[in-house]
């Protein structure tokens, strides 16, 4: 190339304040190659790039150096520009003298030196660059929504509902998640399970829904809109076609005592059992480590009184795979367990609650089973210890959450909420009861929240109390609570009947060997970690990976459906071209000379090499090379930098390049 | 086990209460070890390590007198161990306190005209615990001490702040009742244990320990337990020399004894009764004693 257009941007004031912009266009014209070279106050402008169109068509130019901010500002905006007046974009380069020169430097005889030096370099790069033509991979419209709960469920509808098929995975025997085991939901008060199983029974019937339960993701593999999913699908030892979901066998289980995890183990359920009446599928599932069947091979009742015959002791796990183009990570939260210090956890427990040791310490999820008319006392507040009414209640905020020195720093953002509703909840089915809240602040933004906490304050006379409590005792049938009111500056001792702790939301056990399946990015809490905090907060970086509710962080049933709806929007985005189009800035391989020697391939960061076997006519194996699959690379250019033969080059930035540009200087 | 436990040998620094209010903590620690062929040699020349007040008035003071005692006890062989549970709290507070704060060392080298040495400070309870072991512990017992519910208190300084003392989980520590429990005695489930006793409000505002102290006595006795467990001299005074007065003052008879840790352990590795300093113990121990066949 030869005949190289150089525009130097002034930027207002942002580059001529401290670069003679005029003298850099000067010196740049007189390089070799430099066919016309000009400066101009905003070259982004629309005038600006109409001076780049015209001078293409007036000298004829076969190479553009635009010399202003950083490509990551406007580099798109300059190849657009250069394509319409008929070039190649990737012909047209950038020259930072903004960020790396003006921007830092303040002597503005040495800023314009390196301007013109930086100028020189890009010259040359462009001298070699070659017409490149974007990459197009091919999409897979169907979508991978891991997680059943009220997110995946959201999000799941969504695509389905926009005519693409959806791969839903759960892990446990049924969807539903959390919401499924609350009571009701603020600030409104609806009944969780009112709401939420007509979306659970929308997911069953839908016939762009496959649903994957009781089923976790073995393996990932492959590239946005090109994912192979390895589920696997645990055995429910129940055959979901014949099963009319009548409920015999559960009935006639000889094993009744086993505690029902969905209650937060209250209440009992047999060895063979649907998690809660509402199950969706409604399919027993066998648990083999209770069942006296699995244990001593000793018992096969509810095969014997099960009509359909659906009862199968000899099913196992299967493997099945899944093509799909794009994920929705929707795994959830669970509550921080504070019975014990979590093995190999930063975070301390808190011992000093006795909560698991004192039955009266129960956690904000066990309430809501409480409270719940489908719970194990049919919604009557009766404590765990004795089954009495209990007159006096205390709730306590903030346990684990904003709590540095225990190992969580982060606000849980709905227990302030959550413990409100708890007391009104509380004060409608036991009237001549009393409820104290122990706080640090009421966190209440949020449509009709703040409202709703004052009703509980004001109208349900929960006694919100501001301090913090140091310890829980059991004295008698009694649990003494030993707090502080920081606001009169007291200690306050109140003997409650039963203690509910507000503890902290984490993310689902197993989050972190799951981000690692997929190659998404999570923080030292094991929260899945989104694009961008405010511009991209539904995505990964890793392109094809959404997300949606609180497996990104803590979040509220409104908050987790309107993500899970927009990470729904950006599948279907994806979804709406038949090809993917991506930059063609990536690594190729020189067959000939590649030794094999998979030094690129252990280092690439997006497992974009692959081995690929080239065979002659007969189809006998002549040599094994590497291959850089185009729609994995990410253009980062380590595997150049590794190989030991010197065989492979990214596009745009070959040695060649590399080597002119330092020749520059 | 491995055989070098009987070779353990510690340097020793006792404190001030040892010397005084508190010598039956000093010659029962003394007695156990040397049944327990530990050796424990008494730092010469020691000082006193500030207690409360110094590091209320001058952070500086606190600090060099810790420092001093820490290049004194540098002297001698072994691991510094100390019994009293302040002793204990103000030499790790200096030593986390000149770890990451070079300006405060320099000071302090200054005041005490010299460095301050790396020496480990160690609680008798991690000594028995994890030096010489629970279980060798167990072997050694010649008169177990089964029948006797012990309420192991704590107080506030063996276990806080978090950072500073290292011997045990903070809110939900069990070192104690590991140890009282090695020589067979049973340990009750109380909810006082890390209660503050008053401290030294002992002397300023009495009412204020009658009211803690009282508390802790009260919890003690609901848990059933025959007698008290301390490893702090001030503990002891508030929980001992005072339950008379919180007897009267709130009219239930406790009759609770309050034993040092090692006067329990020495018993039950067979040092004789005389040589404890029961018989200096406000409340009587030795009623309890007779009745489960421990004299």
């Amino acid at each position: 190339m030869s005949r190289i257009g150089v525009f130097v941007c002034h930027c207002g004031e942002n580059i001529s304040r401290t670069v003679d912009v005029e003298r850099v266009a000067r010196e740049a014209g007189a390089l070799s190659g430099v066919a016309f070279a000009t400066d101009y106050k905003y070259m982004c402008s629309d005038p600006g790039q109409n001076l780049l169109k015209k001078a293409v068509a007036e000298h004829n130019l076969d190479g553009i150096v635009v010399a202003a901010c950083s490509p990551r500002m406007h580099e798109k905006t300059f190849r657009k520009a250069a394509q319409s007046a008929g070039l190649n974009p990737f012909l047209c380069e950038m020259a930072n003298i903004r960020e790396h020169c003006s921007w830092v430097h303040e002597d503005r005889e040495e800023a314009t030196a390196k301007a013109s030096e930086i100028v020189a370099m890009l010259v040359e790069r462009v001298k070699k660059d070659k017409k490149l033509a974007p990459i197009t991979v091919p999409i897979t419209k169907r979508s991978l929504v891991i997680g059943g709960g009220i997110a995946g469920i959201q999000a799941a509808l969504d695509i389905a509902d926009a005519g693409h098929q959806v791969v839903l995975v759960e892990r446990e025997p049924s969807i539903g998640g959390h919401m499924a085991q609350l009571s009701e939901t603020f600030p409104t008060l609806d009944c969780s399970q009112c709401i939420m199983t007509p979306k659970m029974v929308d997911v069953a019937n839908h016939p762009n829904i496959t649903l994957h339960t009781y089923s976790e993701i073995e393996n990932v593999d492959g590239y946005i809109g090109n994912f192979q999913i390895t589920i696997k699908k645990k055995a429910r030892s129940v055959d979901m076609a014949k099963c009319t979901g009548c409920g015999i066998c559960m009935a006639k289980c000889p094993q009744k005592k086993i505690p029902n995890a969905f209650d937060r183990n209250m209440g009992m359920r047999p060895a063979i059992y649907v998690p809660f009446p509402q199950a969706v599928p409604n399919t027993p599932v066998i648990d083999r480590e209770n069942c006296t069947w699995f244990k001593t091979g000793k018992c096969g009742v509810c095969q014997k009184v099960c009509g359909p015959g659906a009862v199968d002791y000899t099913q196992e796990d299967e493997l099945i795979v899944e093509k799909v183009g794009a994920i929705v990570v929707a795994t959830g939260f669970e509550l921080y367990d504070i019975t014990e210090k979590p093995k190999g956890s930063p975070i301390k427990g808190y011992g000093e609650f006795g909560h698991g040791k004192i039955p009266d310490v129960i956690d904000g999820m066990t309430f809501e089973r409480l409270a719940s008319a489908s719970g194990p006392t049919g919604g009557k507040i009766l404590r765990p210890s004795d089954g009495k009414e209990p007159k006096q209640v205390v709730f306590i905020q903030c346990v684990g959450s904003r709590a540095r020195e225990k190992g969580i720093s982060y606000c849980s953002k709905i227990c302030c909420m959550y413990t409100a509703k708890h007391t009104m909840l509380y004060k409608h089915k036991v009237h001549d009861g009393q409820a104290y809240v122990f706080f640090m602040d009421a966190r209440t933004p949020g449509k009709g929240y703040d409202e709703f906490w004052r009703r509980a304050v004001e109208e349900e006379e929960a006694g919100y109390i501001r301090g913090m409590v140091s310890r829980l005792y059991q004295k008698g049938d009694k649990v003494v609570v030993m707090g502080s009111d920081i606001s009169v500056g007291v200690q306050v001792e109140i003997e409650a009947d039963l203690v509910v702790l507000a503890t902290a939301v984490q993310p689902r056990q197993g989050a972190d060997t799951l981000a690692q399946k997929l190659g998404i990015s999570y923080d030292k809490y094991n929260f899945y970690s989104e694009a961008h905090a405010k511009l991209r907060p539904v995505e990964c970086a890793t392109a094809g990976i959404y997300l949606a509710g609180a497996c990104q962080g803590p979040k509220d049933i409104p908050d987790t459906v309107s993500q899970a709806s927009a990470a729904a929007a950006k599948v279907m985005t994806l979804f709406s071209r038949d090809e993917l189009e991506r930059e063609p800035i990536v690594a190729k391989v020189n067959e000939k000379n590649c030794v094999a020697c998979f030094y690129c391939k252990k280092v690439c960061p997006y497992g974009a090499v692959e081995e690929k076997e080239i065979r002659d006519r007969n189809g006998n194996l002549i040599r094994v090379v590497a291959y850089v699959n185009p729609g994995v690379c990410g253009g980062c250019g380590t595997c150049q930098a590794t190989c030991p033969s010197k065989s492979v080059e990214l596009d745009g930035y070959t040695d060649e390049q590399i080597v002119a540009m330092i020749e520059a200087l | 086990m491995n055989s070098t436990n009987s070779k353990l040998t510690y340097s020793y620094y006792p404190g001030c209460s040892l010397h005084a209010s508190g010598k039956e903590y000093d010659i029962s620690t003394r007695g156990l070890f040397k049944a327990l062929k530990i050796g424990l040699k008494e730092v010469p020349d020691w000082l006193c390590c500030g207690a409360t007040p110094a590091h209320n008035v001058d952070e500086l003071l606190s600090l060099s007198l810790c420092a001093k005692n820490l290049s004194l006890a540098d002297e001698v062989k072994g691991d510094l161990a100390v019994a009293c549970a302040a002793c204990f709290s103000r030499l790790k507070t200096t030593q986390h306190r000149l770890a990451d704060n070079p300006e405060k060392r320099k000071q302090v080298e200054h005041a005490i005209a010299g460095s301050v040495p790396e020496k480990k400070v160690k609680h008798l309870l991690e000594i028995l615990a994890k030096d010489y072991g629970l279980e060798q512990l167990q072997e050694a017992v010649q008169k177990p001490l089964s029948g006797l519910k012990v309420a192991c208190y704590y107080g506030c300084l063996l276990t806080r702040p978090p950072e500073v003392p290292e011997l045990d989980c903070t809110e939900a520590p069990t070192i104690m009742e590991r140890v009282i429990g090695a020589t067979g005695a049973e340990t009750v489930a109380w909810s006082h244990r890390l209660e503050c006793c008053g401290a030294n409000f002992t002397l300023s505002r009495p009412g204020v320990v009658l009211k803690l102290s009282g508390d802790i006595l009260a919890s003690a006795k609901a848990a059933g337990a025959d007698c008290l467990m301390v490893a702090c001299p001030l503990c002891h005074g508030n929980l001992d020399i005072r339950q008379k007065e919180i007897e009267e003052a709130t009219g239930t008879r406790y009759n609770m004894p309050v034993f040092y840790m090692t006067q329990l352990l020495a018993l039950a590795v067979g040092v004789p009764a005389a040589k404890l300093g029961f018989n200096s113990m406000m409340v009587s121990p030795l009623p309890l004693l007779k009745e489960k066949n421990l004299l």
